[in-house]
């Protein structure tokens, strides 16, 4: 394997490699590195939050005390921030790099906001859980999510008033894909997740008197179907496996689907809906490792500060400025902006994100200043109250040492290469030719300050 | 996806295949200032309450479905009989007397969204309920009529969707001086002072590229030709929205070459205890108003202004138990200028007896009528390039 196919494979199934990790995997076949990456993530992992705050809110004084369910509203949302923050480390430090990248890409996907602390952490066990796993269980479960049956209004969805949010996404967003179905669909879809409620500790519990058990119509079929049996007719449809997979193939291989791609991976993933057997089909194809799929994707803001970490760790000792750099960016962790999630793509860059982006790397490592302005109301998630512009830098600990001895007889070439994967453009390749030949702090800097070190 | 192809069959169908201009040269012209004309947009997030905005003071119907929050009759400024101004809102009476203001009542879209992030995503991409785009409606106008990034300008450092185009995207900005400076500050000029445009990326790094390229040109366009913002009349200190509006001004006497700006002013979602909340809020709106279009007029500048005013959407006809109203449905918008074909009252406010199945306000005028109508009767272009539908156009221009 070349470098360059390596890292591509690492950059779109975790978060890259360092120089030395990227030169030992170079000399392993595709077959084992893939194998290796699956291995790796065997394990589930949920991030280790601490709860013993909510002892202080016992259920049954929170039911009758308006001012202590106020008081667990304020510090959940700080638990939540906390766990923003646990969630953080995790995609910086984890060796299981594949469970993570395919927990990001499924929190994307199911997407869901919550303030309830202990409920948002469940559902994100859940979604590491099934993140290689069998699709259909997975539905089933996000289904059954407290998060998700507040996100999306299921509490509210009885069987005398209807409501048909989470039908309508279920469909929409998280199965066939807009226009794959009726409207009368929604609405007997609807009627079958009636009653979906959850307990105080999150787990799923339905409440009979408002269920609708009578018979539905959905998809040609004829019965009294609930939930999970009408998931099982919406994977049924092919269309179903074809949604997923086109999703997935704009995601970890480009956003221009090939359509003959992914009829194959829709033959491997259709009837088992094996997520692992699918995943694997893609990184061991030949055409995950085309030219025209490598190095053209736009870092999301959070690919682009854990790959500056990942190279070089950085400690954030305020939370704050981790937040903030989440908010200036357009990607807070746990704060997708609505159910459809982040766009991603040409969407993350404006004007001003893509200066901040050019400058990010200076301002994490070499703490320079910069400027910024408080941006609003984030929602549910009140980040930083600050008023006005503030020039500022980070207070972040860079551990150079460890650089050091990660680039130690690296070439500067071979820092490129680990850090670029895309074609650089002629003038720009000039400017490199300038920087010499060692792998500087200065030089790092300066490449990661590249366009170019925005692709992946 | 699905959204983005649309759009790109439609431009297609319309016989716009889009030559992707990626650097074309920078001819600085100069607009003419006699007939250059600009749309200065003015967003009220949260939903503002258009029943406690424009009061319908002799309804019955009102007052009962607000016993705690129905303004009195004593407490607006008359505008008919049946209609009065919040009290806050004088400036925009004055407009109104003088024939300014065309007041258009009942605007919205079919099946409307009461979640502020998709009512706010339908009207700034200009979309059905059923398909959201992906791109602006004033990305879209950059897109099609668009020669400089800078066409149009929101005063804010990010960029709403609305001015996000499938190939371009307009400027955010809050200061010239500050957009110029910041990029001073990056490496954006060393960077590009190697870039080869010969080897251009017709991708994604082609777009950053691109990005970078129209932020440093926009940036000294910007620095070189606006004015100092020191020599504008006095607008109301502390607002946010005044200060936009005079970083507008500002612009708009520069002579700069833009169209189109966009402006908002938050806060709108009053759930609770609405009553000072709305009214100090409707209070900057105006004065914020009131000194942007002084300001215009000493400056000759009012005739070739035209102001828009909306929100995402209305609010409940009936109030909640905590003094405040729930997210509703249609809504007024405000159209402010000089040369109005139709000034005062557009049309008359809908039945307050034929409310949807949510108690909300029916909808009567299609908000992209609106958007259709300034775009074909105002900054003269296609509207239906723009808008991907052949909609219908109002005469209050």
């Amino acid at each position: 394997m070349t470098y360059k196919e390596v890292q591509h494979l690492y950059w779109r199934a975790g978060f890259g490699l360092k120089p030395k990790e990227l030169q030992y995997l170079a000399s392993f076949s595709k077959e084992a590195l893939v194998n290796d990456l699956f291995q790796k993530s065997k394990d589930i992992i949920p991030l280790q939050k601490d709860l013993s705050y909510l002892k202080a809110f016992p259920q049954e004084r929170l039911k009758k005390d308006a001012e202590l369910r106020q008081e667990l509203a304020r510090r959940n949302r700080e638990e939540t921030k906390v766990l923003n923050t646990i969630w953080f480390k995790r995609l910086e430090k984890t060796p299981r790099v594949l469970r993570e990248r395919m927990t990001l890409f499924w929190a994307n996907h199911f997407v869901c906001k919550d303030m309830t602390t202990a409920h948002i952490l469940k559902y994100n066990t859940t979604l590491r859980t099934y993140a290689l796993g069998n699709f259909r269980d997975f539905v089933k479960a996000i289904s059954k999510e407290a998060s998700m049956i507040r996100y999306l209004n299921l509490n509210q969805n009885n069987k005398n008033s209807p409501n048909e949010n989470f039908a309508r996404e279920l469909l929409e967003l998280f199965t066939l894909g807009e226009g794959n179905y009726l409207e009368r669909d929604i609405k007997e879809c609807a009627r079958a997740f009636t009653g979906y409620r959850f307990k105080f500790n999150g787990d799923f519990w339905l409440f009979k008197k408002r269920h609708d058990y009578d018979a539905k119509q959905f998809f040609g079929k004829e019965g009294k179907f609930n939930g999970d049996d009408i998931i099982d007719i919406i994977l049924e449809q092919k269309q179903c496996a074809q949604h997923i997979c086109e999703k997935i193939y704009s995601y970890f291989v480009n956003t221009t689907v090939n359509k003959e791609h992914v009829r194959e991976m829709v033959e491997v993933f259709y009837g088992e809906y094996d997520i692992e057997k699918l995943m694997r089909y893609i990184f061991n194809s030949d055409w995950f490792y085309n030219e025209e799929n490598i190095g053209i994707k736009i870092k999301s803001p959070i690919d682009l500060i854990v790959g500056i970490q990942r190279m070089v760790p950085v400690y954030f000792t305020k939370n704050e400025e981790l937040f903030r750099l989440q908010t200036l960016l357009d990607q807070f962790l746990l704060n997708p902006p609505n159910v459809a999630g982040w766009q991603g793509g040409k969407s993350w860059i404006t004007t001003n994100s893509l200066m901040l982006r050019i400058k990010l790397p200076s301002m994490i490592l070499e703490k320079e200043s910069y400027s910024y302005q408080y941006k609003g109301n984030v929602k549910n998630l009140r980040i930083v109250s600050v008023k006005n512009k503030y020039q500022e830098k980070l207070t972040v600990y860079v551990d150079w040492k460890a650089y050091k001895k990660s680039v130690k007889k690296i070439s500067l070439e071979m820092l490129k290469d680990t850090l670029i994967l895309c074609e650089v453009n002629r003038g720009t390749a000039n400017y490199i030719r300038r920087f010499g030949r060692r792998p500087s702090r200065k030089n790092l800097v300066n490449l990661m300050s590249l366009p170019e070190y925005q692709m992946c | 996806m699905k959204r983005r192809s649309f759009i790109k069959n439609t431009s297609l169908a319309t016989g716009m295949a889009l030559v992707p201009n990626f650097l074309k040269a920078f001819d600085d012209l100069v607009p003419n200032l006699n007939t250059h004309r600009n749309l200065v947009v003015i967003h009220l997030k949260g939903g503002n309450d258009g029943l406690n905005t424009i009061i319908p003071v002799n309804n019955d119907i009102y007052y009962n479905a607000r016993p705690k929050i129905a303004l009195k009759q004593k407490d607006t400024i008359r505008l008919n009989d049946d209609l009065g101004f919040n009290k806050n809102l004088m400036p925009l009476k004055k407009l109104y007397d003088q024939g300014y203001l065309s007041i258009i009542n009942n605007v919205g879209y079919p099946n409307p969204s009461r979640s502020h992030f998709v009512s706010s995503d339908i009207w700034q991409t200009a979309s059905d309920h059923s398909n959201i785009l992906d791109s602006g409606w004033i990305g879209r106008y950059l897109d099609k009529y668009g020669k400089k990034p800078y066409n149009a300008i929101q005063i804010n450092d990010d960029l709403d969707l609305a001015l996000r185009g499938e190939r371009r995207n307009g400027i955010a900005t809050r200061n010239a001086k500050q957009l110029y400076r910041s990029l001073q500050e990056s490496d954006f000029n060393t960077i590009l002072s190697y870039y080869d445009h010969s080897h251009h990326d017709e991708h994604n790094l082609g777009y950053l590229y691109q990005t970078m390229i129209d932020a440093k040109s926009s940036a000294k366009y910007l620095y070189e030709t606006a004015l100092d913002s020191n020599l504008s009349d006095s607008y109301p200190k502390k607002s946010s929205l005044s200060n936009q509006l005079k970083v507008v001004g500002q612009f708009i006497k520069s002579g700069l070459d833009t169209n189109i700006y966009y402006t908002s002013l938050a806060g709108f979602d009053t759930h609770a205890n609405q009553i000072g909340r709305q009214d100090k809020l409707l209070k900057n709106y105006a004065e914020a108003i009131e000194a942007f279009v002084k300001d215009l007029r000493k400056n000759n500048r009012f005739k070739n202004t035209l102001i828009l005013t909306f929100s995402e959407f209305g609010r409940r006809v009936k109030q909640n138990h905590s003094n405040g109203t729930d997210h509703g449905a249609a809504n007024n918008v405000f159209v402010i200028g000089e040369n109005l074909k139709k000034s005062g009252l557009y049309n008359s406010l809908a039945s307050l007896n034929d409310l949807d199945d949510n108690g909300d306000l029916k909808y009567e005028i299609d908000f992209r009528t609106v958007y259709a109508t300034i775009l074909s009767k105002w900054l003269d272009v296609d509207d239906r390039i723009v808008l991907n539908q052949d909609f219908e156009k109002l005469n209050f221009i």
